[in-house]
């Protein structure tokens, strides 16, 4: 193994600001968080919670996230942090925009709501501009018979807690990775120790400031093993050590999570120190066999441009999934008007089918999503906006060409 | 390569052997058996109700919807045909009912005492334990008795779907036909009391289990015997008011039965003094039996099944007994392992320990070669910085890479070339050693590099006059990935604990290939090297044990050898060490009757390495399976208690190996995956040996594809004497 360079597949960071298209993008990293964004959406769409076990998506996307600011952090640190702030606040405005519309259109007055009156509740507000915080939303808006489920707002504004992490991770960055160069196996494992205090019940933080820090400590783990991973840290630990030992604290993860099972089960969003345990394991594993491709490999090259598209529009797809899974029911419950759909029968088989259509018909929603409201991360970006950007080239005179050979 | 596979050899080979059969036979040989034996287990869990029980009791609901007549009625609720009729048992009849059973105990007590009183009863029997016990259904019903399905594994009815309902009527049905070739149309459901306590949920699924054609019993007095409140209280309990009938609710199973049995030995007789008759249900009603012959295919399928259940507990019993033999021999192995390896180590690290006069002569190193390009510059060049005096041989068996070339461009001194068309490793060893000046011969592979002082460390055992052979320390060089990690213990902890023990046995059963020693009398003894197995190693240490020559483990005579790196190497080296092992075994399978010390290997030797490293690990699968059954099924708890504790005996025995090897512990914290990855491989690849020897099958042997790692860190000779530079791994 006298080759696992990695990091060779990076273009050194003057590279990139020279190149807007980064030619040297790692495949297996951008293969990665397709999968956790997929697995998130069809998770959001199912609720099976050993999805949760399978593969721990927020992990993974924290981790991917780390490493990437890792190596931007070579330049100046303000610089790096409020170009990550630009890049990620307009899609969200955009979302917030098109939420807070309909929440006033149904009749939510949040000075009047009880839960958030007075200065402070109007100050939460303000997290639907900057998510330093979780944004407020009326738990029931609407009523029963509404085209959307009453508690469509907590559903649809529920993932913003991603971001909310996000940005606080992407403003302790340049701390994190000073401490990782300092100290790196106590800045790996500080977050575990801190998931033991805040997630267990040992110390409870009240409200919503307990939210962000059990967030924090839950996901900081996977975020520095991105910084570690991207400063070479890795790499200099035997591969049988770091598998061996992350399988031990995966094992410990799962053990925890079998005698502190959640209201649904084995899923392990409920359970902190499980999540953080199985998520930093997985992690690590899937780092240590990180093989750097250039490009997709085999029959996973199939997927190249869904691949690309997905981490194009990742933010996007994931401001957006679980609206638009909410936003299935009223289309699917159109069809048990249609006069050909009236038999019991067809009922019956409506009944049984409306998951796999809502699952079917999400794709196609955030398709449009991704038309619609996409090309504002090109804009934040500081790119020209593309409408559909899935690295597909542009029509070259070689296509009609392929075409004809392999489809005759 | 393909020459090498194809060298002549003893014609084994099965005429209709082409490898594109073969291969699949041998994978789905051992997938068969892991299949078979997994479906066993799991029916065996199955209808020890460890698998798809439901115990959710359901708490009572409204009764609006239950008809009237339903609940002021008789225990007997008759719903077929769209009927909604019950019965009471008529005065002066009493029909006890049994519940849950048979009990493999309490059963045939309750059968005797009815016997003795002459006496007929109901039993409702679950599914699970008809079919565990056919032979008490069969003597309820050959004794007058009648039998109902109480269920397969007593669920909650109400909770079931209309399938699942089904299913469990059909499945009992099957288990009692296959025990007693009857159908039987009584029915009771799990958790029912009597007729009045029908509900909205309980009573759909009594009008369902109607239109399959059953009559449902309830009871109208509970003896509550299962609560054990004393033999006069199940007495009163049982007792009808005045002289009336009654269906009595009773169970022969689910615990301690003994109140139920004295108490039905004093009932019985004081009733029937009041002139009660104790009847079958059909009998207390005057109706038809309410069971059928059943005859043809329905009644052989239901044999069929019982059978199974059957066979799944006696294979299973079987298989605990092979449990405990495996459990057994391993740990007698550990523990053999560590006592005589402290022995062995008393004896060589004793001060001023001696083989003999120290030896200082000369010694001739065979390096057989056969596309060896990356590596072998490496091996001769750690050669090189020996300490002791040596010619080294390189015979290059037919390589195409040039690897012949390479050290003849080294031009090092007292380094000579051989080189010969393709014949295989034993014809190259056997050429090297007619080409040795020497008397001493060592050994080594083209892949493996020496310390400086290996050569000295391997030869001074021949001070002893008697010592036809020493085995070095073979160590893996390539230790960082998870392979090399598990591969690296292997090598500490079975290899060496292994040669020291069989050192003090007197029977090493191989000499590493990668690090071995000869004297030149003993090979040309025994003939020298011999292509009659694929592990010549241990052809010729067992052909010299036989000869009379003691074989020594020399500890400190350290070689690192490049360990495979992907799975796929791995199991074609391990498959050609087990079967070239059995072979070996099977070659000298006559030593068992000699006399002398061949007689004594025969007898010692043979049936060790026999145990220890062909039938054992043929066991070994069977701590898993048991284990995923434990996790799955069994107790949970126990189970991981049990695999931790083996995980203990083993990780002392490898941490003493690691001591005595004076090896850093660390890669010991990959022991635990080892055990659930690494092991399964080695017994998979040990089966399929089997299966090639049984089956007379013939190996391909397929050459390790090398990397040159061992190499990289060290480069050049000489600086591989500072072992302890920050920047590389203690490896040459």
């Amino acid at each position: 193994m006298t080759t696992r360079g990695h990091t060779q597949s990076y273009g050194a960071p003057g590279q990139e600001a020279a190149a807007p298209k980064r030619p040297g993008r790692d495949r297996y990293l951008d293969l990665l968080r397709s999968i956790a964004l997929v697995r998130v959406v069809v998770y959001h769409l199912f609720g099976w919670a050993w999805l949760t076990v399978l593969f721990p998506s927020m992990g993974v996307m924290f981790a991917l996230a780390g490493s990437l600011m890792a190596r931007s952090l070579n330049r100046p640190a303000r610089g790096v942090i409020k170009g990550r702030l630009r890049r990620l606040l307009p899609p969200l405005w955009a979302f917030s925009a098109v939420v807070l519309t309909l929440l006033f259109a149904g009749g939510w007055n949040p000075s009047k709501d009880p839960d958030h009156s007075g200065f402070w509740g109007l100050a939460e507000m303000v997290n639907y501009v900057i998510p330093i915080g979780a944004p407020p939303f009326p738990w029931d808006i609407g009523s029963e018979s509404g085209l959307l489920e009453a508690t469509w707002a907590e559903q649809a504004v529920g993932p913003l807690w991603y971001l909310r992490a996000y940005l606080w991770f992407v403003v302790a960055s340049p701390l994190l990775l000073w401490a990782v160069r300092r100290a790196p196996w106590a800045t790996l494992l500080a977050p575990l120790g801190l998931t033991a205090v805040v997630g267990t019940g040992l110390v409870s933080i009240p409200g919503e400031t307990g939210n962000a820090v059990t967030d924090f400590a839950v996901y900081g783990g996977c975020w520095v093993l991105g910084i570690a991973h991207q400063e070479g840290l890795l790499r200099k630990v035997p591969r049988y050590l770091a598998v061996s030992c992350s399988t031990a604290l995966m094992a410990f993860g799962l053990w925890w999570a079998s005698g502190h099972l959640g209201p649904e089960g084995w899923n392990l969003n409920d359970i902190p120190p499980a999540q953080a345990a199985w998520s930093f394991g997985f992690v690590v594993i899937l780092l240590q066999y990180s093989p750097s491709w250039q490009e997709l490999p085999g029959r996973l090259a199939r997927w190249d441009k869904l691949v690309t598209l997905s981490n194009n529009r990742a933010v996007t797809i994931y401001l957006w999934h679980n609206m638009l899974i909410m936003a299935t029911v009223p289309i699917l419950d159109s069809l048990y008007e249609l006069s050909f759909l009236q038999s019991d029968t067809a009922v019956a088989a409506l009944d049984s089918a409306y998951t796999i259509l809502t699952f079917v018909l999400v794709w196609p929603l955030i398709a449009a999503a991704i038309l619609a409201v996409g090309w504002i991360e090109d804009l934040a970006a500081g790119r020209a906006p593309r409408l559909w950007p899935d690295g597909a080239r542009k029509r070259t005179r070689k296509r009609p060409v392929r075409r004809g050979s392999s489809r005759p | 390569m393909a020459s090498r596979a194809r060298r002549p050899r003893a014609a084994t080979r099965a005429p209709e052997g082409s490898p594109r059969r073969r291969l699949p036979m041998r994978l789905l040989l051992p997938l068969l058996l892991l299949v078979a034996m997994t479906a066993m287990l799991m029916l065996r869990g199955y209808v020890h109700s460890e698998i798809l029980a439901d115990h959710r009791v359901r708490s009572e609901a409204g009764s609006d919807k239950v008809p009237e007549k339903i609940l002021r009625g008789g225990p007997v609720i008759d719903t077929r045909n769209g009927r909604v009729t019950s019965l009471k048992v008529p005065d002066h009849r009493l029909v006890l009912t049994f519940d849950d059973g048979p009990d493999p105990t309490w059963t045939p007590k309750v059968l005797d005492t009815l016997k003795k009183h002459h006496a007929h009863a109901v039993f409702f029997v679950t599914g699970t334990m008809a079919s565990r016990y056919p032979d008490l259904v069969r003597r309820m019903v050959d004794e007058g008795h009648e039998v109902g399905l109480h269920t397969f594994n007593h669920p909650d009815l109400s909770y079931q779907s209309d399938k699942r309902i089904d299913w469990e009527l059909s499945q009992t049905q099957l288990a009692i036909t296959g025990a007693a070739g009857i159908r039987t149309s009584l029915f009771r459901p799990p958790y029912s009391s009597s007729a009045d306590a029908m509900d909205d949920r309980s009573w759909p699924v009594t009008e369902r289990i109607g239109t399959r054609g059953y009559i449902t019993v309830v009871n109208d007095t509970d003896s509550e015997d299962w609560r054990r409140p004393g033999v006069a209280r199940i007495i009163r309990n049982a007792t009808p008011k005045a002289g009336k009938g009654a269906v009595v609710l009773m169970h022969d199973s689910g615990g301690d039965r003994h109140q139920t049995v004295r108490a039905l030995d004093r009932f019985l007789p004081a009733m029937q003094a009041k002139g009660y008759t104790f009847d079958n249900l059909t009998e207390a009603l005057d109706a038809p039996s309410a069971h059928t012959r059943v005859t043809g295919a329905d009644l052989w399928k239901a044999r069929a099944w019982t059978f199974l259940v059957q066979a799944s507990d006696n294979i299973t019993a079987v298989l605990v007994v092979g449990l405990a033999v495996i459990g057994s021999l391993v740990l007698a192995r550990f523990g053999l392992m560590l006592l005589l390896s402290a022995v062995h180590v008393r004896r060589v690290r004793r001060r001023r320990f001696r083989w003999g006069e120290p030896v200082t002569e000369p010694v001739s190193v065979l390096v057989p070669a056969y596309n060896e390009a990356k590596c072998i510059e490496s091996t001769v060049r750690s050669l090189m910085a020996s300490d002791h005096p040596i010619e080294v041989i390189v015979i290059d068996d037919g390589s195409s890479d040039g690897t012949a070339r390479i050290v003849e461009d080294l031009a090092l001194p007292g380094v000579r070339v051989v080189r010969q068309l393709n014949a295989g490793k034993p014809a190259a060893l056997n050429r090297g050693v007619a080409n040795a000046r020497h008397d001493l011969v060592v050994m080594m592979d083209g892949d493996t590099v020496f310390e400086p002082s290996t050569v000295r460390e391997l030869v001074q055992p021949f001070g002893d006059p008697r010592v036809g052979a020493v085995a070095g320390n073979a160590k893996v060089g390539n230790k960082d990935t998870l392979i090399g990690a598990w591969q690296h213990i292997e090598y500490v902890m079975g290899f060496n604990l292994d040669r020291r023990m069989y050192d003090v046995l007197r029977c090493m059963p191989t000499i590493p290939g990668a690090v071995g020693a000869f004297r030149r009398r003993a090979l040309e003894r025994v003939g020298g090297m011999s292509d009659d197995t694929l592990a010549e190693d241990t052809d010729i240490t067992m052909a010299i044990h036989r000869d009379g020559w003691r074989v020594v483990y020399a500890e400190k005579a350290r070689a690192w050898t490049e360990a495979p790196e992907s799975v796929q190497q791995l199991w074609s080296q391990r498959y050609r060490w087990s079967y070239g092992t059995m072979q070996a075994i099977w070659k000298h399978r006559r030593a068992l009757f000699d006399r002398g010390p061949s007689g004594r290997f025969g007898r010692v030797g043979l049936p060790l390495v026999s145990l220890f490293m062909v039938l054992a690990p043929l066991l070994a699968p069977l701590i898993d399976v048991f284990l995923v059954y434990g996790l799955v099924f069994g107790p949970t708890e126990k189970t991981i208690a049990a695999w931790f504790g083996v995980l203990a005996v083993q990780a002392t025995c490898a941490t003493y190996a690691f001591i005595l090897d004076r090896e850093p512990l660390t890669p010991l914290v990959s022991l635990p995956l080892q055990q659930i990855l690494y092991r399964q491989l080695m017994y998979v690849v040990l089966l399929q040996s089997w299966i090639t020897a049984l089956t007379g099958g013939r190996l391909r042997w397929q050459k390790l594809r090398r990397t040159g790692v061992v190499e990289a860190p060290g480069g050049p000779v000489p600086r591989q004497r500072d072992r302890g530079g920050a920047d590389r791994r203690p490896v040459g």
